[in-house]
């Protein structure tokens, strides 16, 4: 099984070791404990319409990295990034449309997806306020929430997918 | 276990009982769980290990197969060769797989040259106590708050700018038929005292339109100042027949002729608000016409993220002095337009609250014409 990696960028709080914990261990944790250091998931996507299996590397740093991290060790080979905002938290959204131009400077040619978390704290029928950015033609978002699991897979199929139809 | 020793052990340079005392010693410590060994072949695969805290890496086999961490950093492992004095650092590392988390571990990688062979040193990361992780914690938390009270804070100021502009509206723009229903009344009483009662039911009439007048005042300050709240639900707009149904609903002069042209998309948004802001701009362009066969053109642009529209007239123009003015409350460029002089500040602090922009274009070198430039957003948040 091939292997690939991806990192999960965002600012500090917005869940991207929910969205990790969900992906990996299918499970969510309401006690918030922030990440110190680096945890690497380790998740097989198994193989679909074409697609080999794919075992993906994710790559949860601790949000404090801000635009440095595209200079850091840990993005090495990335072929990918999931880029996280909370969409409670309009702040955290401006800067995910950071993170994705900083990437795609860092990484030209390698996949993003936007991932806005917390949808389940949205009223019903309530729309996200989203930056422009992240509402152009041809971006990759995909709404997610860790807690209830919404989509939270499927975005991850659908990346390995795009880095197997790109080889990335 | 495998000894790695007889490379160490080439007595090429004098240093290899050194070598050799210093990776017993090594070795022995590394039985003892202080920390794990890996010796790493120039293709990086484990030799061998020393140590159980690397007792999951398997030997002869890549060592990215045993530490998905290093899978993409081979390049950097092979550049320690030319730069001994390097190491290659991956502190504070955690594995989670769907059977766990692992250990949190320091990872450090060698070039030995005289082994030929790279080193991977592995020991635990310092173990964090609850009062670090409590503490980070509540940096972040604090972090997170802070962000969202400047948010409230720019909030904020932006209210208390608008009920500045509140206070002065009603300071300076109700105070005139206030001022003139004193004088009026003064005037009605004097009249009525003198018997004068031509005079005084003349008096009594004004009064009566300096009131409808503030009433009026009123009213339409009342509607600014509810346009913030989005309390209207999105529904499934046809835009096109909206703005057919403006155009078709407004009085006009019969030579007058007005154009629809462009791409009118079906939009999930605030109807009432946008029909507000058509209907007050078209009006506009309709009672501030000065010529019998004037021309209206109103045209859409639809793209991803926002319905950009234009509404453009031959009329007399808008000089470039009161391009900003205008969208004042209470302001009027004059004439008979019987307007109180809300229209424009209705539309803009409708778009303005829905995300959207409006901008004038007129006036250029004295020349007749004005377009009014307005973006509605085609997401709009309720939030």
């Amino acid at each position: 099984m091939i292997a690939r990696k991806i990192m999960l960028l965002g600012e500090i709080g917005v869940g991207k070791s929910s969205i990790a914990k969900r992906l990996v261990l299918d499970h969510f944790e309401f006690d918030y404990k922030p990440t110190i250091g680096v945890d690497v998931y380790q998740y097989d996507v198994p193989d679909d319409a074409g697609r080999p299996g794919m075992r993906l590397i994710v790559w949860d740093t601790d949000g404090n990295f801000g635009d440095a991290i595209f200079r850091h060790v840990y993005m090495r080979q990335a072929s990918a990034a999931m880029i996280v905002g909370d969409v409670t938290r309009r702040g955290t959204l401006e800067a995910m449309a950071k993170l994705g131009e900083g990437f795609l400077d860092a990484f030209p040619g390698r996949h993003f997806t936007y991932l806005v978390n917390k949808f389940d704290l949205l009223a019903e029928g309530q729309l996200p306020d989203l930056p422009e950015p992240l509402t152009r033609k041809g971006i990759s978002l995909v709404r997610t929430s860790a807690l209830t699991g919404d989509n939270v897979r499927e975005a991850f199929r659908a990346a390995a997918d795009i880095i197997h139809r790109r080889a990335l | 276990m495998p000894q790695p020793t007889s490379s160490i052990a080439a007595p090429s340079d004098g240093t290899a009982v050194d070598a050799a005392t210093i990776l017993a010693t090594g070795q022995h410590a590394a039985e003892l769980g202080l920390f794990g060994l890996v010796w790493l072949d120039t293709e990086l695969l484990a030799r061998s290990r020393f140590g159980t805290l690397v007792d999951f890496v398997e030997t002869g086999r890549p060592v990215t197969d045993s530490l998905p961490p290093l899978i993409g950093l081979e390049d950097d492992i092979q550049a320690l060769k030319e730069t001994p004095h390097r190491v290659l650092e991956l502190p504070a590392v955690a594995l989670v797989t769907s059977a766990g988390p692992a250990p949190r571990l320091n990872f450090t990688v060698f070039w030995i040259s005289t082994a030929e062979r790279f080193l991977l040193l592995v020991y635990r990361a310092s173990s964090r106590s609850d009062i670090e992780v409590e503490l980070t914690r509540q940096v972040r938390g604090r972090l997170i708050a802070e962000a969202e009270v400047q948010a409230k804070s720019r909030e904020l100021t932006r209210a208390n700018a608008e009920l500045e502009q509140f206070a002065s509206i009603i300071s300076h723009d109700l105070k005139a038929p206030l001022r003139a229903l004193r004088y009026l009344t003064d005037e009605a009483v004097e009249a009525v005292v003198n018997g004068a009662s031509d005079d005084a039911g003349r008096l009594l009439g004004e009064m009566r339109h300096q009131a409808w007048r503030m009433s009026r005042m009123m009213s339409s300050l009342l509607e600014y100042a509810s346009t913030g709240r989005k309390s209207d639900m999105l529904t499934m707009v046809d835009t096109h027949a909206l703005i057919q149904a403006v155009v078709t609903s407004l009085p006009k002069p019969p030579g007058m002729s007005i154009e629809i042209a462009g791409s009118w998309p079906k939009i999930e948004t605030l109807e009432a608000p946008l029909d507000l802001v058509l209907r007050n701009l078209i009006d506009n362009a309709i009672k501030h016409q000065d010529r019998l066969d004037g021309t209206i053109r109103i045209e859409a642009v639809d793209t991803v993220t926002q319905l950009a529209v234009s509404i453009s007239d031959d009329g007399p123009g808008i000089p470039p002095a009161a391009h900003e003015s205008i969208f004042l409350p209470f302001r009027t460029l004059g004439g008979p337009t019987g307007g109180t002089g809300m229209g424009l500040a209705l539309v803009r602090r409708t778009l303005e609250t829905l995300g959207g922009r409006i901008q004038v274009v007129s006036g250029r070198d004295g020349s007749r014409g004005t377009t009014f430039l307005l973006t509605w957003p085609r997401t709009i948040s309720q939030s």
